[in-house]
This record gives C-alpha cells, structure tokens and sequence, in this order.
C-alpha cells in the first residue's frame, strides 16, 4: 500500500504514527523527568524539561515514607495467586465448554461471559460483609476474617478475570485440532490421559496469554483493595501509592518515583509479550 | 460353606444373571474418574466446577445479596437499630422527590427536543428501516437522557429526595458519553494507523499498550500532574503555543491563573481533564479491538474496489467501516460499561472534587460506605446495577438486530 501511496499520504501517515506515539508514550515519559527532579525543582517558575541535577534522593523517598517494598511483595503475591488459581479454573472450564457435549454449553459460556457486566462496585458491600466471618446458621461453626489477608484480594480477582480467562482459553482450545485428542485417545490413552499429556502442553502459550492478561488486571485493581485490605503493610501498590500525597501537601517527585516503580514490571511484560497481550485482548473482545 | 453348596450357588447366581435377577453393579463415580471412563456430562461438570463455584460465590451471590440489602435500612452508626426492613423506601428516595411539579421552561425544553429527536426515529420505523422495538428501546434512552440531562432534573434546588445522586447520575451519564466517543474517535485512527506496517511497528504497539497496562490510579495520578495548573507541563506548552494569552480574553476570568487553566479546581476544566484522561487509558483498547477486526477483513475486497476506480476514502467508508461493525459494537459494550464504573480516576485526579462536581455514580457509592450507610449504598449499587444491566440489553438487541 504505502509503495503506491503518494507522498501526502504517507506524510499524514508519518505525523499520525509520531504523533500516536509522542501522545502515548508522553506522560510516562514526564513522570520518570519529575521523578528525578529535586522539590525545589518543581516548583520553580519557568518550568524546566530535562532535570537540572538529577537525583536519586525521590526513590529512596519512595521506600522510607512507606514500606514500599512491602506494597510491591503484596502486589506480587496477590496477582501472582489470583493467576495462578484463575487460569487454572479457566482452563479446566475452557477445554469443558470447548470439548465436551455437554447439554447448554453455550448458554453457560453467555452466563460467564455475562458476569463480566457485573461492577465490582457492586460486589463491595457484600464481599465486605463475606469477607469480615459470621458464624453460618445452623451449623456452629463461623467463617474466617479474611479482611487484611492476602486471601480477600486473591478471591475477588480470581473471580473478576474468570470470565475473560475462560473466554481466552475456551476459542483457544477450538483452535487445537480434536484429532490429536482422538489418536491419544485410540492409542490406549484415556480421555484424562489425553488431557494432561497432549492437550496441557499445546495450549501452554494460551494459557500465558490469559495470565497475563489476569496479572494486569489483578495488579491494577484498585477499589477491593483500598477497602479490603485498611492495614499498611497489607496494602498493595496501587493504594498505597495514593497515600503519599497529604492532606495538603503533593510529593509529585516521590509520587512520580513510586508511580515509576510500580509501572516497571507492567512495562517489562509488555515488552516481553507484545504480540501475546494483543492476540489475547483481541480474541476476548472479538468473540465476545 | 462346603463345596457342594458353593458348587449349587455357582449354578444358581449364574441362572439369575441370565435371567436379569442380579445386575453387576455398575463402577461408581471415583471409579470411573480414575479410570478415565467419564461420560461427557460428568466430566464436563467436574471440570467447570470450580469456575461456576467461585462465580456463583463471588458475583452471584453477592448481586443477590445487594438486592437483599437494598430493602433493609443498614447503618453502622447506627448499630441498635440493626437491620430494619424499609421496603422500597432506598429507592423512593433515590428515584422520586418531595415536591415534584416541573416548572413550565424546563417541561417546555424538554419536550421540544424530546419532539425533535423522536420524531425522525419514529419516521423511520413507520418507514420500515428500523425495527419497531428498536425505535421503542431508542425512543426510552432519548427521554432518560433528554429528561435528565436538560429538563427533568432540577439541580440543587431540592425537590429531589437525594440531589446528590442525581448529579453523581448526570456527571456518570456525561463521562459515559464524552470518554466513550472520545475514545472511539480517538481509537479508530490508532487501529488504522497500527495495521500499517512500518519500522516503528514496536514503538506503536508499546505506545498503545502502556496505556492499557498502567493501571488507573497510576494514571490518574500522572495526569494530574501533567493538569496542575501552576507547574504542570500542559499550561506551561499552552502557554508557549500562545493558547494561553489566546484564551485569557474569551473565557471567564476565573477559569484562568496566573499560568494558565485553573484544570482541576474549576468545574467545567475538570471534567474536561478527567474525560481526557479517561479517554488516553482506553482509547488504546478500543485502538486493539479495531484493529483485530481491521486484520479479519477480506483484503481481496479492497483490490477489487481500487480496480473499480474508488479512492482511500471511499473504500474507507464503504468497506473498512462496515465491516468493523461487530468490533466496533463489541468495543462501545466494554468501553461503556467500564465508563458506567469510573471510581479510580477521579478519586486520583480530585477525589470528586471541586465540591462534589466530579462525584460519579461509583464514588457516590463508595462515600456513602464510607459514611457507614450500608443500606442506601446496597440501594444505589442496586441503581448502578439496573442501569449497566439496561446498557447491556440495549447494545445486544442493537448487535442482533442489525
């Protein structure tokens, strides 16, 4: 196309793509200036774009105000388990709803999918209220406080990103072909058998593109942890980072430090699975 | 037993097979599971087991739950009261107020431009071009929108039961449609622009993807540094283009510092900060979407059509935007019903300030948890609900009757 295109049109082309990529690399871009900026620097009239003596004095900030560390182990573990767990129950239920004959399998897909719609906010009150133990009726025994556990954010992330898990996962396993399922199965290898030895390993990269995509999502998560998790050293990093700024007073060169700190191993994944991350949005939303 | 007795009750259990008395007993469950002989409905049960649990424990239940809540009047300041039951009374005062006689300018308004966009939609399904119940599902969103936005809604003055809802409503309501279009607007050229092939193709790609990974706190924060209005890098480029001394004599006084906007603590400017910064975090899913149904389209349609003699334009109109249509809906149902939910952003940004004017639906709600009223927040989840479950419907009978 752009051999025969004329030389207007790949112009504009040109000054789209430049201006796409100035618009959304720009802010991250800023951020990382600020952060290497010193206070006074900030709020010095006219503003300066390159850091006149750039410090690292905002990183260390970042972790002696707040046990940051602690925020960023939190964050890991958290959307570590919630992966774990979500794209193994979304496999299970995918090659079921891919596979098998089972009566209404399509109207159960439309229901998962369909929880998606659900707002979280919607969710706060009575997970809140699961989540804090009550003692079941009739049986004597009471649920665990979960609040202020790992477990109180794993759960609800686990169950916010099944649904597009499972759709990932599900047009994933249509795509491998029944046939290698059925000459396992025909050389003696039973229907479970066939499962783990032939079918586990060729959906392995359909299986990193859901866990990447839930990781995200559970990294960023934001309202369920503020409210869930209230103890500092149980925050994650998403809500302690908003609690720097002060009644009154904007750190921006501490904020923009730990805002940088938080997005580094979200840029380090996308760098590493560009394509998987597009593949995976794209079939969730198309079939969807 | 001797042997001659086994000798006769070998004889005799094997008469009664013959005759059906006795049946094996067939494997049971575990046993069949161990040995892979599962039919296909049981094992498909197993396997989806634990995703139908967790959802069902999770979201289901839980919706359920609010439903429930809605109806009792909670409150944990409150504690001696505990849980009475209401009934309807959450959502009288939500949905109906004290003293609700419409003043004459505003039914007139409403009813003009109600008449004026209803008219053409009716015109074209008397016409048969559209379908009768889609112009009725049309013709309601028209009078909520209208109703709400320009005529129903009497602001701050009282009559309402709850005003705060119903601005935390029209301000939902305007992010929804100002962040949705914008980030189709923006969205479609990014796809178009990421389908072409050029050594940049990675930058593109990172360009669009930060913005979908960073999350949205991170990124409301940023932006409100970028708005700040006396060292944020945005006045201060304003400034150097000359938009600022430009905008100095047209708008009022009070929209402008000493550097430029006042972003974040004028009204109108903050909800033009916020919907822009809404509209940089997602219109680059939208951009992904486009661009999965821009890579399904049959690219021997475009041969044939520049054989024909049609330009760029043409083509674009004729078979890019058609044949997006089902991505294109697809991206509006996501992007609307996360807009539905904006929390983070604002409450990064301003916290819904200034004075409540950036409180949405979802921060309305989540005040109001703070304030301990469990049961009005159950009721206005409830709202939230109903509303996003209304959208849902809406775009589906849209997608499936088109």
């Amino acid at each position: 196309m752009s051999r025969q295109s004329p030389f207007t049109a790949r112009l504009f082309t040109n000054i789209g793509l430049i201006l796409l990529i100035v618009a959304g690399l720009f802010p991250a871009i800023w951020l990382i200036l600020t952060s290497f900026k010193l206070d006074g620097e900030l709020v010095r009239l006219p503003i300066t774009y390159w850091p006149d003596a750039a410090t690292l004095s905002n990183y260390v900030q970042v972790f002696e105000r707040n046990p940051f560390a602690r925020f960023l182990l939190n964050s890991f573990v958290v959307s570590l388990g919630a992966t774990l767990i979500c794209v193994l129950f979304a496999a299970l239920a995918g090659y079921a709803l891919a596979r098998l004959r089972i009566p209404g399998r399509r109207l159960i897909l439309t229901g998962i999918v369909m929880t998606s719609m659900f707002p979280a906010l919607v969710l706060l009150v009575p997970l809140y209220r699961l989540f804090v133990g009550a003692e079941i009726p009739g049986l004597g025994i009471s649920t665990p406080n979960l609040l202020n556990t790992y477990w109180a954010l794993i759960i609800p992330y686990v169950a916010l990103s099944l649904p597009i898990a499972t759709l990932i996962l599900t047009s994933f396993f249509q795509l491998i072909p029944e046939d290698l399922e059925s000459a396992a199965m025909v050389d003696g290898s039973s229907r479970t058998g066939a499962l783990f030895r032939i079918v586990a390993p060729l959906s392995a990269p359909g299986m990193v593109t859901a866990g990447i995509i839930v990781f995200v999502n559970s990294w960023n998560e934001f309202l369920l942890a503020l409210t869930f998790n209230t103890s500092l050293m149980m925050r994650t990093v998403p809500v302690g980072i908003t609690f720097y700024q002060g009644e009154y007073a904007f750190p921006w060169a501490i904020i923009s430090a730990a805002v940088t700190v938080g997005i580094v191993p979200l840029v380090a994944l996308i760098l590493f699975f560009q394509q998987r991350i597009i593949s995976g949005l794209t079939a969730g939303g198309v079939k969807g | 037993m001797t042997f001659r007795a086994a000798y006769a009750a070998h004889f005799y259990f094997m008469a009664a097979i013959k005759t059906e008395k006795i049946t094996y007993r067939k494997p049971g469950f575990w046993q069949r599971l161990r040995t892979g002989n599962l039919n296909d409905t049981q094992l498909g049960l197993l396997l989806l087991a634990p995703a139908l649990i967790t959802l069902f424990v999770v979201m289901l239940y839980p919706v359920l739950n609010v439903f429930w809540q809605s109806l009792r009047g909670e409150h944990l300041l409150r504690p001696w009261l505990g849980s009475p039951f209401v009934g309807l009374e959450h959502f009288q005062k939500i949905l109906w107020g004290r003293n609700m006689v419409w003043d004459l300018q505003n039914l007139l308004s409403w009813r003009i431009l109600g008449i004026a966009t209803l008219l053409p939609l009716w015109w074209f399904a008397a016409r048969g071009v559209l379908k009768r119940w889609t112009a009725l599902a049309w013709t309601l969103t028209i009078l909520v929108v209208f109703g709400f936005l320009l005529g129903l809604h009497p602001g701050d003055s009282g009559r309402w039961g709850d005003a705060r809802f119903w601005n935390s409503f029209n301000i939902t309501l305007l992010i929804i449609v100002l962040s949705v279009a914008g980030s189709f607007l923006v969205g479609l050229p990014m796809a178009l622009l990421a389908n072409i092939t050029s050594p940049l193709r990675w930058l593109v790609r990172l360009a669009m993807l930060l913005p979908w990974a960073m999350p949205r706190v991170f990124t409301g924060l940023t932006f409100a540094w970028l708005f700040q209005s006396d060292y944020g890098v945005l006045n201060d480029l304003l400034a150097r283009a000359g938009v600022n001394n430009l905008l100095q004599g047209v708008l009022e006084p009070n929209l402008i510092g000493a550097q430029g906007i006042l972003w974040l603590s004028r009204v109108v400017p903050a909800i033009i900060a916020v919907n822009i910064t809404i509209i940089w975090k997602t219109s680059s899913f939208v951009g992904l979407i486009l661009l999965a149904g821009l890579q399904s389209i049959d690219k021997s349609l475009y041969e044939a059509a520049t054989v024909d003699g049609a330009n760029a334009w043409q083509r674009f109109w004729s078979i890019t935007l058609p044949m997006l249509r089902p991505a294109i809906a697809v991206a509006l149902i996501f992007r609307t019903l996360t807009a539905i939910q904006t929390f983070d952003i604002p409450y990064a940004m301003t916290r819904g300030a200034p004075g409540r004017s950036l409180e949405t639906l979802g921060l309305y709600i989540y005040n109001t948890i703070q304030a301990s009223n469990i049961g009005y927040a159950a009721a206005l989840s409830v709202v939230l609900f109903a509303l996003s479950l209304g959208i849902t419907i809406l775009y589906l009978r849209w997608i499936y009757t088109e």
